[in-house]
């Protein structure tokens, strides 16, 4: 028994857990691998899109920008509040049907993604706009939107008490049917689909249109860019647009899915994306894209062969692991071949 | 609020109650005589909810006692530690220097208890408090107990897991229990503490530790109705309990959920919405309302103003009583308090046996209750 640091008292006994064992239990991978299959398909998708917001501005700029985590819980604000407050939805409203349905998730969709796209903007203009017209030292930027997102936060902590709040269930939990044991339910499908469609649809852009051609030149050099006459601050504005559109539709699928947000939702959804893109090699779209997948299937994986309390345990060893062996990530290369 | 003005109002505070009691009680004194006890808890601040709710419980029983018209009356002062420790320590010397005082019945967090002991041990005053859980308080070898001033009619934050465990399986004839914590201080010993006693009244099917804050339960859902489990038992606070549940029922588990006071919160039915309906939680309190019969709660709100009795108003009463108990024994001084609490046996209201141990928790534990969710609301249902 010693004191802590803080006041407190510890004894050997509570603070070290010596009786916990890792519980393997790999009968669980042949019984329900499918089940965890969908599921980690469907965390995996809400966090790839989470991570586009990481890494098409890591991308352009080479920054992490910090301040996404508190987009997409502004996000999650923003769909509560088209719902509840918006549209009127009270917490016991009954689950809604047919086109009523599709349009109310439609608008829900769109107003999160709007919403975070302009706070994503703002974001830029704040905390990167005017230190990077300055030339400040690029270490200020990250700070800055450090900085931005504690604000972003706190306001947000203050505006809601620190309270959870939790949306209607407006869309029934319903079932298609079941394949080896993995229940195909309508949410768990529609946050399959959606971030696909998403995905696909941004990755033409980037590589087939104007805009996004100078997305990719500006990431490949940003002093050739200017003398090829393309507008920078027009094309960091667009992707951070592009990362807060993405990031906004996460932010929609979390709060259809899990029907409640709090102030610090991002945190965790934040370390997680960012971690996926990492995983996947930062700055590279498909990277963040199949390193959102590979972190759903493994914590599922992980939570339901080793425990739950071994997830992050795991997650972060693999990750290591990765890195070791392919320093930029499991798509790094391809980001390099991109650039040169 | 500025810190120095804090604790320069409380010490005035403190002195107002050492010299302003003391000055009156001789007074007092000549006509009848009259000892004092004191409330310490929380009565102003961000906290003052939970001793402005026990409060009426001490007022309740010192105004009954009275009125049987005794050879010693018996006044109530106030002391406000405001559930903050650095307050408390500045409060109980003026309290202990109260020489008319001769219990106090508090504190009602664990925090006050702990900065009181010091004043209150070298003073021999004996606390009896109506709330303050922490499991060290009556530790034999936490350096911060309060041994052998404390005392506490409330069941400690140790006692609550097997109850949980308990009620969480009433009517279940062979509950196969699937145990959660949400790796915190609280859910963790929580959780753990229900599996002796899980493992007695059924079997453990399964055991998961998911961290707090954690989004995605369906894991954990898909795990728990694989193991054919019929009770699920949660250690964590209200926000996630909400998820799980959730998660748990969109699963397709159909058993029974459970969990601790860190669940058993207003906001919770509407958290977990449908999920929430049927949920058994747990608290260390008997709601006062449930054991006075009508007429009791009438005369509780004639004399008190207060409507419904608060959280903890069981205890506060009891605490009370036991004072009073010793006092019409003809016990008159801090130290023959201190005996008569320490080794006699009293009645709690609702018929239960109080008898303290050595240091100064029930024995056998103070109840706990068992709430259930019904509609929308917590509502309780019996002792757990």
């Amino acid at each position: 028994m010693w004191p802590l640091p803080f006041g407190g008292v510890a004894t050997l006994h509570n603070t070290l857990d010596l009786n916990r064992s890792v519980d393997m239990n790999f009968s669980v991978v042949t019984s329900q691998f499918w089940s965890l299959v969908l599921q980690g398909l469907a965390l995996g998708l809400i966090y790839a899109l989470v991570s586009l917001g990481y890494t098409m501005v890591y991308g352009v700029l080479r920054l992490i920008n910090f301040a996404n985590s508190e987009v997409f819980m502004f996000g999650t604000f923003a769909t509560l509040y088209i719902e509840v407050h918006f549209l009127g939805y009270g917490i016991n409203a009954p689950s809604l049907h047919g086109f009523k349905l599709v349009y109310t998730l439609a608008f829900a969709l769109l107003a999160s993604m709007l919403a975070c796209a302009i706070l994503a903007i703002i974001v830029e203009l704040v905390a990167y706009r005017r230190l990077r017209a300055r030339g400040a030292n690029r270490l200020a930027s990250l700070i800055s939107a450090i900085g931005v997102s504690i604000f972003l936060l706190e306001g947000m902590r203050i505006i809601t008490i620190s309270r959870p709040m939790t949306t209607p269930r407006l869309l029934d939990k319903w079932s298609f049917g079941e394949f080896h044991g993995a229940n195909f339910r309508i949410d768990t499908v529609m946050t399959i689909i959606a971030p696909i469609v998403i995905f696909v649809v941004l990755d033409q852009f980037v590589n087939r249109s104007r805009l996004g051609k100078s997305i990719r030149a500006v990431s490949m050099s940003e002093e050739n860019s200017k003398l090829m006459g393309i507008n920078i601050n027009r094309v960091i504005t667009l992707t951070f647009c592009i990362g807060g559109l993405t990031t906004g539709a996460a932010a929609f699928l979390y709060t259809t899915v899990y029907e409640n947000t709090i102030f610090n939702v991002g945190f965790n959804m934040g370390i997680a994306a960012f971690t996926a893109a990492v995983l996947g090699g930062i700055g590279n779209l498909r990277g963040a894209f199949y390193g959102g997948i590979a972190l759903g299937l493994l914590e599922q994986f992980a939570s339901a062969m080793l425990g739950s309390q071994w997830k992050a345990v795991t997650v972060f060893t693999v990750l290591v692991a990765v890195l070791l062996f392919k320093p930029n990530g499991l798509f790094g290369e391809a980001v390099q071949q991109t650039r040169t | 609020m500025n810190k120095k003005i804090v604790s320069g109002l409380a010490i005035a505070a403190a002195a107002t109650l050492a010299f302003g009691v003391v000055a009156t009680a001789p007074a007092n004194a000549a006509a009848k005589k009259t000892v004092t006890l004191a409330f310490q808890g929380p009565l102003t601040g961000g906290d003052a909810q939970l001793g402005q709710d026990q409060i009426p419980g001490a007022i309740y029983a010192i105004a009954l006692y009275n009125a049987k018209n005794p050879a010693v009356k018996v006044e109530l002062i106030k002391a406000d530690s405001q559930c903050d420790g650095t307050v408390a320590a500045n409060i109980a010397p003026g309290v202990a220097a109260n020489k008319a005082v001769i219990g106090v019945v508090g504190t009602s967090c664990s925090g006050e208890a702990r900065n009181s002991f010091p004043a209150y041990r070298a003073a021999g005053l004996t606390m009896i408090a109506p709330s303050a859980s922490a499991v060290s308080l009556t530790d034999p070898k936490a350096p911060d107990r309060g041994f052998p001033i404390f005392h506490r009619v409330v069941a400690h934050d140790g006692f609550q897991a097997p109850a949980l465990a308990r009620y969480a399986a009433k009517g279940v004839t062979a509950p196969k229990y699937y145990v959660i914590d949400d790796m915190t201080t609280y859910g963790g010993p929580l959780a753990k503490g229900t599996l002796a006693t899980a493992k007695k009244l059924g079997t453990v099917v399964g055991t998961d530790s998911v961290a707090k804050g954690t989004a995605d339960y369906t894991s954990v859902a898909s795990k728990v109705k694989a193991s054919g489990a019929n009770v699920v038992i949660y250690g964590g606070y209200t926000t996630d309990a909400a998820k799980l549940f959730k998660a748990l029922r969109d699963g397709g588990y159909t058993g029974i959920l459970a969990s601790g006071d860190g669940t058993n919160t207003s906001d919770f039915p509407g958290l977990a919405g449908k999920a929430a309906e049927g949920v058994r939680l747990t608290a260390a309190d008997v709601p006062f309302d449930k054991i006075l019969t009508a007429a009791q709660l009438a005369e509780f709100t004639k004399i008190t103003g207060v409507k419904v009795p608060g959280l903890y108003s069981t205890t506060a009463f009891n605490a009370t009583n036991i004072f009073l108990d010793c006092i019409s024994q003809g016990k008159l001084t801090r130290p023959a308090i201190q005996l008569c609490v320490n080794s006699g046996s009293f009645k709690g209201v609702g018929g239960d046996v109080i008898k303290f141990n050595r240091y100064g928790d029930i024995i056998g534990g103070a109840p706990v209750g068992g709430y259930l969710v019904k509609n929308g609301v917590i509502i309780y249902d019996a002792v757990a």
